[in-house]
């Protein structure tokens, strides 16, 4: 049987990984910087961490399965965070301590969750669609609200946006607002698609 | 450390550093939560004693031994959290009826703990347990707030439907942290 695409995200839809990631799609999207630096930690941790899981998968027994799968996602985490402070130390000072707190959000906590029998190839899949698809929304997210929020991109001022600037767009609020705008378009994309394949499902 | 610093601390961590609403740690576990509000404030409660323990049992780790080896942080940090979680959920068991079921094991291993944890680190010990009390609380109070509101009928075709769901989650989220972003003092 065909699956739907969206079946390849954690979570299942593209607003329940939302729902998991949003804190830290808000978090990370005052600046491009930090977006950029969150999605690179969201892809390489999610994929590394989907590939150890996957080898070890049907090692682990069941009922050890979440805690050990959150300490095989915290190493893949604090690892990337080291890397990246030695090459992208801009972005680890922009996230502060939410580079580390990554490895106990919902969506990797659900993450870890994984039962273990979708075999490494699936786990990859799933891993890389679903930070792929979070890197997108940051990155999008970002763009709107330093541009619009700050009058700058990747910290470079821009004059003639200067004028119009709302900086509450930086702020909490910003981040809520953007976030629900963006994510309103998203289901306005995707709903009707959904309506189409169930249509031709049936 | 006087009174005054200590409800400062007590304030501030329910209001104007509330870390659900403000600071964007836990916020997930707070949107994803859909149980209703007394089971709510069981879980929120149980969440702020993981926060004390932890910060109990973190603190000193920080300052001993990770002081040489501090790319470890992270990863300790995690097991004492996973650890703590679970001794609290199997203690909260035989108390109280229910807390089995309500699946706290991966209520409570989220990253409000884990920051908690790591920010806590740049304070004293007890300036770091009255703010881990504090953020404990602020905490339930949001999740409390949630659930109320889940609770109330809401006139769904009065919402455009894109909106419907999470975006009008994060908006309504959004007016509360602007109310929280005014008691800044």
């Amino acid at each position: 049987m065909k699956q739907n695409k969206t079946s390849y995200l954690v979570g299942g839809s593209p607003a329940a990984l939302l729902t998991l990631a949003a804190a830290f799609v808000m978090a990370s999207s005052a600046d491009l910087r930090a977006a950029v630096g969150m999605s690179v930690m969201v892809i390489a941790s999610m994929l590394l961490s989907a590939i150890v899981m996957g080898a070890l998968g049907r090692c682990i027994p069941d009922g050890v399965r979440l805690p050990a799968n959150l300490l095989i996602i915290t190493g893949c985490v604090s690892l990337i965070h080291m890397l990246m402070q030695a090459h992208f130390p801009v972005a680890v000072n922009l996230l502060g301590v939410y580079l580390a707190a990554l490895a106990a959000s919902p969506m990797m906590v659900q993450n870890a969750e994984g039962d273990g029998e979708a075999g490494l190839g699936m786990t990859v899949r799933t891993a890389l669609t679903t930070a792929l698809f979070l890197a997108t929304v940051m990155i999008v997210c970002a763009l709107i609200r330093e541009a619009l929020g700050s009058a700058s991109i990747w910290g470079h001022s821009i004059a003639f946006l200067e004028p119009v600037k709302v900086p509450i767009l930086s702020g909490a609020f910003g981040g809520y607002l953007v976030t629900a705008i963006v994510m309103a378009v998203i289901n306005a994309v995707a709903a009707p698609r959904q309506t189409e394949k169930e249509e031709d499902g049936k | 450390m006087s009174a005054k610093v200590i409800f400062g601390i007590l304030l501030a961590g329910v209001l104007s550093n509330n870390y659900a609403m403000l600071q964007f740690l836990g916020t997930g576990t707070v949107l994803q939560n859909s149980r209703p509000a007394k089971q709510s404030l069981v879980l929120g409660l149980g969440t702020t004693v993981v926060m004390l323990l932890c910060t109990l049992i973190t603190w000193p780790i920080n300052t001993c031994v990770l002081a040489q080896a501090e790319y470890l942080q992270t990863m300790a940090f995690m097991v004492v959290l996973i650890a703590v979680v679970e001794l609290v959920h199997a203690l909260a068991c035989k108390v109280l009826d229910g807390f089995c079921h309500a699946d706290f094991v991966k209520f409570g291993i989220n990253s409000a703990v884990l920051g908690l944890c790591i920010q806590n680190t740049d304070l004293g010990l007890g300036e770091a347990l009255i703010t881990a009390l504090a953020v404990g609380i602020g905490f339930t109070l949001v999740l409390i707030l949630y659930s109320r509101l889940l609770e109330e009928q809401w006139d769904e075709e009065a919402i455009p439907a894109p909106f419907r769901g999470l975006p009008v989650s994060l908006l309504t989220a959004g007016m509360i942290a602007l109310a929280l972003m005014a008691l800044n003092f």
